[in-house]
């Protein structure tokens, strides 16, 4: 379809252009490697997801299925042709409510709302629904999105700047939100640099098999022009990596036997158009497929890898009490069991990015969360020392956990190594999809007993996790289940297991909540039944349990700043309104019913009972630039905007003269992994403590009190303390070796103790807690479900950013209520966005976030992490809420129609 | 591969009967350019017939609208006339994708393409719609019902092209309906779709019914004994009950991770009985 077929000339942004193009190549082809125009955005090549949508003569339309010949003599309108001097009005109703997270939907939303607004400038919320309808997003949960069409033709004011001292708690803009809004941010598959080559992979169509490759040179050598192939023979290095170094076990490339579907035995590189004219069906391997199991269902012969017998992985174990003799003498006692599918994280960008030499280093830039991480295992396979290899993070189009773990970093290192000239790769939606982790599945029961009184006595939970083929993050999900299977609740006796086993699935890794997603479903399902046994309310049943300041968690560990009650306290009249709303509905009768749940979450912050220190380096040059050296990804929940709001307050300048520089490992000190709930919390504390000490050292110099206030201005740092004042002219001061006159760099690590053998320590400093209530609509002939409102109220500890926490509570119940309804990953089944479908704008329930502040004595500021918190109570409160509307009882996700149907047909 | 885009239909018959093989014909594209990009697919030639004149056209004559071969979903909501009078087609092709896909699908590629799933089809089988065939012997006519012959596969003949759909203009006294159940708000493939055409008599009761099933059997499926048992009621519960179990025995859907065989059958049924109540009132019924 490539072969030049003249020339194609239509209006760009306004300028006539010409490309020459084949008439089978998609218009975001043209306008993404002719033209320039990266800020289309490619994420499925389908149709699905709408990212790459443009205007042609004003009317929307996805480019990748618009053939480039079609947009002859046409105009095109791109986001970069709204742009113009800067953001235009839509754009900055988008900054200003918060609507662009990681920013990759961001241009096809502005262009699908651009052609709503040319013809209806005042909205309504339907109408904002049904125009973005078909572009997905996977953070936002599309409110603030609609927020900020319906808000467009609102005249903004510039935005206020918090004065030293204030920019915790305000509501700003994300400092790095304009280039999201204008098209120009630099996601992984949006930097060519001169002479690039691409790299392809060849990957395995079977989920268990051996290989043998065959005459490679020969195969190459029919091709248009020169193509090199590199297999796991190539590797320099060690051929295995693994996030947990002790459990590492995956290989860059397969060497003679795959896994799992999708794994990667070889990479082809060459020219764009040479690739473009190869296919890659043809590439010489024999595949000897061997039998195979993707589910915990069927047991296999033999053990995936040698090492694990059984194919277990790792047992997470946590017991406190004799809780064999709790649940023996108790009033009640309600048991439930509960299986979960296979989740796909499915962010709209597919993993992506470029590594050439430069010098002796190798540099990459692509998407991640973890960039220490990536840097040490790709030296690892590279054969590199850790030094020599620079990995500068390209924004993230969304993580969530699965880009956590290397993908396609060592695989762009091997071709620029080899090659020696810069090497690009980009997934496609379906190599995405099968070679990325996902959500373990989880096959799990639960006994929980409580007095006559309803107080829980105790609980025991069991569970198998479906870790797929390698270890990836499994022995996390296998500690972290039973440490928070017992919910926020006092729980005196309990044992919790949780296996991780593997399969010839996909890798089952990080996401979101670890696994604790799964185990909540079932311990909150359980609990309405306890409630019902022991004729409680069902919200005062959970408040009558909630754990509380000083209390100790299942781990014995004493717990400070608990906010689950406040939490709890906060929805006590939402959910009478609630009921009564829904009481009222069913008593007109109908096929439709109404129905209310509620579901509590808490997440412990960081890695579970291990070091995962953060350092964050302030700096002041000589010519006064104020530089926050932050290394955290931010793949856009926020770390960029909150650590600098934490770290302009305690130094005490205005968060507007702070410059980011990072992450990039050659530029930033560590501050590990964007994962864990962990970077507002561990890295807002490094941003606190480093502020703080550069403070201290500004004030010594000047003589000065704590209270004395600090102006930058110029290169003359001026403090004043009542009526003295005190000038430091920086130009004055020597330079240290990263060429500040003034800097501070201060590191914290949790302070956290190991588990024992029964699970008992201190596995994380800080936690946070949460409660949603669903009100829900069961048609009970169709058995589907509309979520009509949530109620969030989340315990942060202390809001940094209320616009930015209310966007990750949105965005969790997005992705909760994905889990809960419809969203299922199938290897081989639904490895594109049409048949694994993830919430639309139109899904989406009308949120209402409630954020609650009970300080942390451990937390910077009081404050606490939310990232993962926002998803837990999600599903499991739609559950309760189906359950009571219909008496439906769910025991496997997702919810899908046939099943609520099934589930209402059994209770008659 | 081979790109072409005549400029007569003529032109485009002939280009597909002596194409050796894996021709294609290019109208929105929607569905040419995903299966394009999968493994394996080859396509020799694609014929791109956007530019034949009058592709793009919906004519409205005396006594029909013929809805030519390059016209997009989205159009068909613009046109007043055809709104009126078919409102279940229309909200059918108005179902297609996104708003960005529907300025560019087609409903004769909806037909062509030959998904069990596609929405446009049973509305347009209700309807009594007919395909406009061109081929090296001139036009033939055939009923949309025999288009499908099996997912993927359809009835055309070598060097054959549908060059428009052709709809009567409605009855007196007749209403159109077409629903669909799909898990999520929008943009997902029906797992079971309903479209009814109803005529009633002047006692308002049905003179005669026409009920088309969707994504619960290989092809489109004319549920007959459905019909017939709406015919003399006024839509009575008891009408209803037989119509909906006729709905369902017609049915034979497979068993995917979209719904179970049991749940499409009774799901077909449901949704008949709510698109039968739409297509009576819009018929005057009451």
């Amino acid at each position: 379809m490539n072969r030049p077929f003249g020339s194609l000339t239509f209006t760009v942004n306004g300028e006539r252009r010409t490309a020459a193009a084949a008439p089978g190549r998609r218009l975001s082809e043209v306008l993404r490697e002719d033209l320039k125009l990266f800020g289309t955005k490619v994420g499925c090549d389908a149709g699905d997801c709408g990212a790459c949508t443009v205007l042609l003569d004003g009317a929307p339309v996805c480019a990748c299925l618009t053939p480039a010949a079609r947009a002859s003599g046409a105009e095109i309108t791109t986001v970069e042709g709204i742009s113009g001097q800067g953001a235009n009005a839509l754009q900055r109703s988008f900054l200003r409510h918060g609507a662009a997270q990681c920013g990759i939907c961001t241009p096809g939303m502005l262009m699908a709302a651009s052609a709503l607004l040319a013809e209806t400038p005042h909205p309504t919320r339907a109408e904002v629904e049904d125009a973005i309808g078909g572009v997905l997003c996977r953070c936002t949960g599309y409110t603030k999105i609609v927020d900020a069409i319906c808000d467009a033709a609102t005249v903004d004011a510039d935005e206020a700047i918090p004065e030293p001292g204030r920019a915790v708690g305000a509501r700003i803009e994300r400092l790095d939100g304009r280039p999201k809004v204008v098209g120009t941010e630099v996601f992984g598959a949006d930097y060519l640099p001169q002479g690039a080559m691409d790299v392809r992979a060849i990957r395995s169509p079977h989920h268990a098999a051996s290989f043998t490759i065959g005459d490679t040179v020969s195969w190459a050598a029919q091709a248009p022009g020169k193509v090199q192939v590199f297999t796991a023979a190539d590797i320099p290095g060690i051929n295995c990596f693994g996030t947990i170094p002790p459990f590492a076990d995956q290989p860059a490339m397969a060497a003679s036997r795959v896994r799992l579907r999708g794994e990667a035995i070889a990479i082809v590189v060459a020219e764009t158009a040479t690739l473009d004219e190869i296919d890659l069906s043809s590439f010489p391997v024999t595949w000897h497929p061997e039998p195979c199991f993707v589910s915990l269902d069927t047991e296999p012969d033999a053990p995936l890898h040698e090492t694990r017998p059984d194919n277990l992985l790792i047992t997470g174990f946590v017991q406190t009490g004799d809780v064999d003799a709790a649940l023996a003498n108790t009033a009640h006692v309600a048991s439930g069991e509960f299986e979960t599918s296979y989740v796909e994280h499915a962010y709209i960008e597919p993993e992506a990015g470029v590594a050439w030499p430069e010098g002796h280093t190798l540099c990459i830039q692509a998407c991640t969360q973890a960039p220490v991480m990536d840097r040490d295992d790709t030296a690892r396979i590279l054969g590199l020392p850790e030094e020599k290899v620079r990995i500068i993070p390209a924004a993230a189009g969304g993580g969530f956990g699965a880009k956590l773990d290397l993908s396609l970093q060592p695989l762009i290192g091997l071709a620029a190594l080899k090659t020696g000239r810069p090497c690009r790769m980009i997934y496609s939606r379906a190599e995405s999809m099968m070679s990325t982790t996902k959500r373990h599945p989880a096959k799990m029961t639960a006994r929980i007993g409580c007095d006559a009184g309803g107080k829980i006595t105790g609980m025991v939970f069991d569970g198998d996790f479906n870790t797929g083929a390698y270890a990836s993050w499994g022995p996390t999900v296998a500690v972290r289940v039973p440490v928070h299977a017992s919910g926020p609740y006092k729980t005196p006796a309990y044992r919790a297991k949780a296996r991780a086993k593997h399969t010839n699935g996909p890798t089952a890794g990080a996401f979101r909540g670890f696994g604790v997603p799964q185990a909540a479903i079932l311990q909150e399902t359980v609990y309405d039944d306890l409630a019902e046994k022991a004729g409680l309310d069902r919200l005062a049943f959970r408040r009558l349990n909630a754990l509380q300041d000083g209390d100790r968690s299942v781990c014995g560990q004493e717990l400070h700043g608990v906010g689950i009650a406040a939490c709890l306290d906060a929805l006590r009249t939402p959910w009478h309104r609630a009921l009564d709303r829904a009481a009222e509905f069913n008593a007109a009768g109908g096929q439709a019913r109404r129905g209310v749940g509620i579901a509590s979450c808490w997440y412990g912050c960081g890695n579970t009972g291990l070091p995962n220190p953060s350092t964050i380096r302030i700096g002041i040059t000589p010519d006064g630039t104020l530089n926050i050296h932050q290394g955290a990804t931010d793949i856009g929940q926020g770390a960029n905007t909150v650590v600098t709001q934490i770290a302009a307050d305690a130094l005490g300048l205005p968060i507007a003269q702070f410059e980011l520089i990072g992450p990039d490992t050659h530029l930033t000190p560590d501050c590990g992994k964007t994962s864990a709930s962990r970077q507002t919390y561990i890295t807002g504390k490094a941003a606190l403590l480093a502020a703080q000490a550069l403070r201290r050292d500004i004030l010594a110099r000047s003589n000065m009190g704590e209270d004395a206030r600090l102006r930058l201005h110029g290169r003359t740092l001026v403090i004043t303390d009542g009526t003295a004042s005190h000038d430091i002219h920086l130009a004055d001061l020597p330079e240290n070796p990263h060429g500040y006159v003034l800097s501070a760099e201060e590191t914290y690590d949790p302070p956290t103790e190991g588990l024992d053998e029964n699970g008992q320590g201190k596995p994380y400093a800080v936690y946070g807690y949460g409660a949603q209530i669903a009100e829900v609509e069961v048609d009970m002939v169709l058995g589907t479900v509309k979520v009509h409102n949530m109620t969030a109220a989340h315990d942060v500890g202390r809001v940094v950013n209320p616009m930015l926490a209310e966007g990750q509570i949105e965005g969790g119940i997005a992705q909760g209520l994905g889990m809960a309804l419809m969203e299922e990953y199938i290897p081989g089944r639904t490895e594109n966005l049409h048949d694994y479908l993830i919430p639309t704008a139109g899904d989406m329930p009308s949120i209402e976030s409630i954020l609650i502040e009970v300080p942390d004595p451990e937390g910077p500021m009081g404050l606490k992490g939310l990232g993962e918190h926002v998803l837990i109570p999600t599903a499991p409160a739609i559950l309760n809420a189906i359950r009571h509307a219909s008496g439906a009882r769910i025991t496997r996700l997702p919810a899908l129609p046939h099943r609520v149907l099934a589930a209402i047909r059994a209770t008659r | 591969m081979r790109y072409e885009r005549p400029e007569t239909i003529v032109q485009a018959t002939h280009l597909l009967a002596e194409a050796d093989s894996n021709a294609f014909v290019l109208a929105g594209g929607t569905d040419l350019l995903v299966k394009m990009q999968s493994d394996g697919f080859e396509a020799d030639l694609v014929v791109d017939i956007k530019s034949i004149a009058g592709m793009g056209d919906v004519v409205e004559a005396d006594d029909t609208f013929v809805i030519g071969a390059g016209v997009p979903c989205a159009a068909l909501g613009e046109n007043d006339a055809l709104v009126a009078a078919w409102p279940g087609v229309v909200e059918a092709a108005n179902l297609i994708g996104s708003t960005q896909i529907q300025g560019r699908c087609t409903v004769v590629g909806n037909l062509c393409n030959a998904s069990p799933a596609a929405d446009s089809v049973p509305a347009l089988v209700a309807a009594g719609a007919k395909a406009k065939i061109a081929g090296l012997g001139g036009t033939r006519m055939a009923d949309v019902l025999d288009i499908p012959t099996g997912p993927g596969k359809t009835s055309l003949k070598k060097g054959e092209i549908v060059e428009a759909i052709v709809l009567d203009k409605p009855l007196a006294r007749s209403g159109d309906a077409y629903l669909r159940f799909i898990p999520r708000t929008e943009m997902d493939i029906a797992v079971v779709g309903v479209g009814i055409n109803l005529v009633l008599d002047e006692g308002g009761a049905v003179q005669s019914a026409r009920i088309a099933l969707g994504a619960v059997g290989p092809t489109v499926i004319l549920a007959e004994d459905a019909a017939q048992a709406l015919v003399g009621s006024k839509l009575e519960e008891t009408a209803l009950d037989v119509m909906a179990a006729a709905c369902s025995a017609a049915s034979h859907p497979i068993d995917d991770k979209r719904g179970t065989v049991e749940f499409r059958k009774q799901i077909a049924g449901v949704l008949a009985r709510r698109a039968a109540r739409i297509a009576f009132d819009r018929a005057g019924g009451n």
